[in-house]
């Protein structure tokens, strides 16, 4: 474990540990009491009060309007504010935003195939419940 | 050797010797792992989607889940699940505070949230086990309950909004699949969640080892904290989901 490259050397540094070369990231700070360093962590802080602020609004909306407010308003407000938490876990918790935007479409571009699962799915589902409802015998 | 290679990796980015897309190899192999972890999770609550849009009646998250530990018979709907839910998000946070301390190379910091972290993981499982614990007693079992098709509609009446319509028109044999199919996908999906926390759990205990130890140290870079921390964000982030599909929805 303790035999690892120091030297900049790109070909030893591909050969043994990659993640040095790659800069972006992990870029070497020295201070972490330094302006960037606190900005960093208020960033992070203000992202903890608003997904927590979400989650609250989103159990009072449900607490709320369960009974009185059309299912399929209250839950195009749920999955949007599901969607808006997500967001902010995947682009500053994970830093996929910090990422290359080549590599950022990559991991996100696969997703897509979501779009055509959940309709063909739930289609499906409505689908059967409609056969079964309407059928002549059950 | 070494000169010849440093001329490629200047001038073609897929000739090899360098990353195209800027990331480790560690790192980029763990967001593809994600990303497949992503679909299992999908296919899991697409599936449970299809039963609930199959099914007639389905059961009322805020009757299902209205229990607080300790609190006796009080009515509080969605408030444990709330407060479990802010367990996870805190410990995202701990551990986004982690890999910020990883990058100053600040070993300390990085043991402090990484345990930090841990107590929250751990503290989530209890909460889980508890909901677990509860739900269990209340339906006599895990998988596998409400099976009987000609059980009184009475037995069902704790779970459903018995002020809807389709309550009223719902038949025995509707009640005992829609209430079957119920526990049996949240018991599943809400424990493969649990096992993924379970397993970060042990990742961070290896990590924060190798950190005490001063692996990362010596290796110059705290890289492998900030892979666990993907991994980690990413059960918080599967969280956020099972969350809406099974206490909002």
């Amino acid at each position: 474990m303790s035999h690892d490259h120091n030297d900049n050397d790109p070909q030893a540094l591909y050969e043994g540990d990659q993640s040095k070369l790659y800069s972006g990231l992990m870029s070497h700070h020295d201070d972490i009491k330094s302006p960037e360093s606190k900005a960093q962590v208020k960033r992070l802080m203000k992202v903890l009060v608003l997904l927590s602020i979400v989650t609250v609004v989103e159990v009072g909306l449900g607490l709320m309007f369960s009974y009185t407010m059309p299912r399929g308003i209250l839950n195009t407000i749920f999955l949007v504010l599901t969607m808006v938490k997500a967001a902010y876990i995947v682009s500053v918790f994970m830093h996929l935003g910090d990422e290359m935007k080549t590599f950022f479409w990559l991991v996100l571009m696969p997703l897509l195939l979501f779009v055509w699962f959940i309709i063909a799915f739930l289609f499906d589902g409505g689908f059967w419940l409609n056969m079964n409802l309407t059928a002549p015998v059950r | 050797m070494a000169n010849a290679s440093a001329t490629t990796v200047e001038t073609k980015a897929w000739g090899g010797g360098r990353s195209p897309f800027n990331v480790s190899y560690g790192k980029m192999m763990m967001w593809f792992f994600l990303l497949s972890d992503a679909f299992t999770f999908g296919a899991f609550l697409i599936s449970y989607g299809t039963k609930r849009f199959f099914s007639a009646v389905w059961p009322d998250p805020n009757h299902v889940f209205h229990a607080f530990p300790f609190m006796g018979h009080a009515n509080l709907p969605l408030v444990f699940v709330s407060l479990m839910t802010f367990i996870l998000i805190a410990s995202s946070v701990t551990m986004v505070l982690a890999v910020h301390a990883g990058h100053y190379g600040d070993k300390q910091g990085v043991i402090k949230w990484m345990l930090w972290t841990i107590v929250g993981g751990i503290a989530f499982l209890s909460c889980q086990a508890w909901e677990w614990t509860h739900l269990g007693h209340l339906t006599g079992g895990l998988w596998g309950t409400f099976t009987d098709g000609t059980a009184p509609k009475a037995i069902y009446e704790g779970y459903y909004n018995i002020n809807s319509e389709a309550w009223a028109a719902a038949s025995p044999a509707q009640l005992s699949e829609a209430t079957h199919n119920f526990y049996n996908f949240f018991f599943t999906i809400t424990g493969f969640h649990g096992f993924h926390v379970l397993s970060g759990v042990a990742f961070l205990i290896i990590i924060l080892i190798n950190t005490i130890n001063g692996t990362y140290q010596n290796r110059g870079h705290y890289e492998m904290v900030e892979k666990v921390g993907l991994y980690w964000h990413f059960v918080d982030l599967v969280w956020v989901f099972v969350f809406t599909c099974f206490y909002l929805l």
